[in-house]
């Protein structure tokens, strides 16, 4: 029994790898369907946040992730956006990761064809190009953003666009959200929401979720949506399931998995050792 | 561009991302083939986005109109590069002195407001008397343990004072509140990595199917035979040279 | 000599790192036309920075071709992944999409650099679970507390685990999101809230030393 405990502990990994693969896997292939019923608290507060705001507000989205986050953020910034179009929200994308700019031309596709057809480029929604040097971004969005902003994505000049009637800087909008896999949240706060009273949400990683519990307790973060499980629980919210929904049957079978191995481990470690 | 252009793209996508993920089983030429492409193409990406969404717009563009202002940003920032010339490499000091010392300007007094005072204020929020006064026992008591436990974390970061006594166990009461921390982390960060993987899977499977004439089946499939020929080859390799 | 190369520069500095502190305190129309005219040169300074890194990866690699040093040949990619990314960017003008329609540039994002980066951080997830399996031993107090607060998270936060809780511990009512919630909002913000106050004071006063010129490493060497 010993040797075959001892032989169990030191097994190759490559087999934990297929373990793994064929987990996630299976519920690709066919989703077990399992409910998202326990909707975070803090995901609920930006959805409120959002209804409550009045029709034709102007909303910033920084779209701080690339596609090494994508899986995670991409469906929460899919989610919101529907939400914010529905709600008649004017919609201001931008980005200060360079490696975003395609994952928001992906968006800028959806948006007519399926996020908000109805929605006119311009009038509804526009989407500034990447800005290097998030401080000095940050900074300047409180003062004027025409001095940073003065162009679209493509080149196009956006002082007269219908979208920006009556905004000069983030004092005129009702709210702002980061998602990101980087730290930029925390910049957000600090250098526009702290400094310009600006309400500030975010969309974030698992993997730095904890982190945003201080900024949450004390308001500066009016709302925060974590990981695959937030974007989950935001499509529950809105009624749209899609990416984010669907990935939860396979995180519910991978973490099962994780859990169980780490016990297994243990029990195994005490067993060699008392027994 | 055209589907047929779509259905490369899906044979390229998968087959990156198998290479990649064939490191999982043994090094091999394929991943490092592909990692080396991933730092060219990352680098390449972020140098054409500079390109368009910067140079072009803010110096380019200012420069031909006139403005020749954007020349002194322009130098500041081109002065970085002198590091890799050490003969010169002290030009670039005014390039990161401009800015550090912006940055720390800014920092500061951002710092202290956000993460410092805000904080405190944020701890000692529910024990004021306008919360207190229409407060229930559990948030007053939560309060408190986070009052507590922020205290204590404090204590245990702080090392002008010797670690005995009184500090010594909030030190340690510190410690378990860091713990609790870091676990709720790494439980998140499992999560996390998960959904990022899952996301591969979910496009290899859609690359799998008809209309990408099953990409992931056939690259699979050759990377599978690649490793039981190098299996065998450095096998017969191996008994030659024992031979010899 | 030294005035020039040292000197000038750590007083841009200070005189940078000064009126920039003081536009926060002292907020009126000179500071804040001060604050613009900065925050303009930065972004573009900062559109200059990412320099470094690029010629630090060419060196590296031109230097391996040029040795000849074994597995050359893979730093040759470096330069194709580099021209793949460019050529297409130069022939698109740097637009992704032309209409409804990808451009070389949108498809090399969309089915190149997608799938790379993804996959390259995607990876971690295998090494986590064989990692979680060999080396994660709860051998002290402190090591259980930790995985007590993960592995709550990890059940509390996917419905597998809230079914497999209810239907274990369903009968003591209490509700593995709500332990879930208060573990979020009590231990973990008293535990992050300490590590935020200590960054904090270490960046103010890193950032005092840089304005003062104490710290000064970033200069490089004489």
């Amino acid at each position: 029994m010993k040797t075959y405990i001892e032989k169990l502990l030191k097994i190759d990994r490559r087999l934990i790898f297929l373990a793994l693969t064929l987990l996630l896997v299976f519920p690709i292939i066919r989703p077990l369907g399992l409910p998202n019923v326990n909707l975070g608290t803090e995901v609920i507060s930006l959805y409120n946040k959002i209804e409550s705001l009045p029709p034709r507000t102007f909303i910033l989205i920084s779209l701080d992730y690339d596609p090494a986050t994508r899986p995670e953020l991409h469906p929460q910034a899919v989610a919101i956006l529907r939400h914010a179009m529905r709600k008649d929200l004017r919609v201001g994308m931008l980005t200060l990761n360079a490696g975003a700019t395609g994952l928001i031309e992906e968006l800028g596709e959806r948006i007519p064809r399926d996020i908000a057809p109805g929605k006119v480029y311009g009038k509804d929604y526009v989407i500034l190009p990447y800005q290097p040097n998030p401080v000095a971004v940050l900074t300047q969005l409180g003062m004027d953003l025409h001095q940073m902003y003065d162009k679209d994505r493509n080149g196009a000049p956006i002082k007269d666009m219908e979208v920006f009637k009556g905004i000069k800087s983030v004092r005129d909008m009702g709210l702002g959200i980061c998602i990101t896999g980087t730290a930029l949240l925390d910049y957000w706060i600090a250098y526009t929401g702290d400094k310009f009273k600006f309400p500030m949400a975010g969309g974030v990683t698992a993997v730095s979720q904890a982190g945003y519990g201080p900024y949450l307790q004390t308001g500066q973060l009016k709302g925060l949506v974590g990981g695959m499980k937030g974007a989950a629980d935001y499509e529950t919210l809105i009624g749209v399931k899609e990416k984010g929904t669907s990935g939860i049957d396979a995180l519910s079978l991978a973490h099962l998995m994780v859990v169980t191995l780490i016990v297994l481990a243990n029990l195994m470690m005490l067993w060699l050792k008392y027994l | 561009m055209s589907e047929t252009w779509m259905i490369f793209g899906g044979w390229v996508a998968a087959g990156l991302t198998l290479f990649l993920f064939s490191f999982l089983y043994k090094d091999n030429p394929f991943f490092k083939a592909t990692e080396h492409l991933y730092l060219g193409a990352g680098m390449g990406w972020v140098f054409q986005t500079v390109l368009y969404q910067t140079w072009i717009p803010k110096v380019w563009e200012p420069l031909r109109a006139g403005d020749f202002y954007v020349l002194i940003p322009t130098v500041l920032g081109l002065s970085l590069v002198t590091q890799f010339f050490p003969r010169i490499s002290w030009v670039s000091r005014y390039g990161f002195t401009f800015i550090m010392g912006y940055g720390s300007g800014l920092v500061i007094p951002l710092t202290l407001s956000t993460d410092f005072l805000k904080q405190i204020g944020g701890t000692i929020s529910p024990f004021l008397v306008s919360e207190v006064s229409r407060a229930t026992f559990w948030p007053l008591l939560n309060g408190a343990i986070v009052a507590a436990g922020f205290v204590c974390v404090l204590v245990y970061f702080f090392f002008s004072v010797e670690h005995k006594g009184a500090i010594k166990k909030a030190s340690t009461v510190g410690i378990y509140f860091l713990m609790l921390y870091f676990g709720a982390a790494f439980g998140n960060t499992v999560m996390g990595r998960f959904s990022l993987l899952y996301g591969r899977f979910d496009d290899l499977y859609k690359y799998s199917g008809a209309k990408y004439f099953y990409a992931t089946h056939v690259i699979l499939a050759a990377l599978v035979l690649y490793f039981v020929i190098s299996h065998f080859t450095s096998r017969k390799k191996e008994a030659e040279e024992e031979a010899a | 000599m030294t005035f020039i190369k040292k000197h000038i520069p750590l007083a841009l500095c200070f005189i940078f790192g000064v009126l920039t502190l003081g536009s926060y305190y002292v907020p009126n129309k000179a500071s804040e036309n001060y604050l613009e005219v900065m925050n303009k040169w930065e972004n573009i300074v900062a559109g200059f920075a990412f320099l470094l890194g690029l010629f630090s990866l060419f060196f590296s690699h031109y230097n391996k071709i040029r040795r000849k040093v074994d597995g050359w040949g893979y730093s040759l990619f470096v330069f194709v992944g580099f021209l793949i990314m460019v050529i297409p960017a130069i022939t698109s003008k740097g637009i992704q999409m032309d209409g409804a329609t990808l451009t070389g540039l949108g498809w090399n994002y969309r089915f190149l650099f997608n799938a790379l980066s993804g996959t390259m951080f995607s990876v971690l997830a295998f090494y986590i679970v064989s990692t979680a399996y060999r080396a994660f031993r709860i051998k002290s107090p402190q090591a259980g507390v930790l995985f007590a607060a993960a592995f709550i998270l990890i059940v509390g936060k996917v419905p597998l685990g809230q079914i497999m809780w209810e239907k274990t511990l369903g009968w003591t009512h209490v509700g593995i999101s709500q332990i879930v919630q208060w573990l979020m909002e009590v231990p973990v913000v008293a535990g992050r809230r300490g590590i935020m106050m200590g960054l904090a004071i270490g960046g103010i006063v890193t950032g005092l030393k840089i304005i003062f010129g104490i710290e000064r490493q970033y200069m490089g060497k004489d």
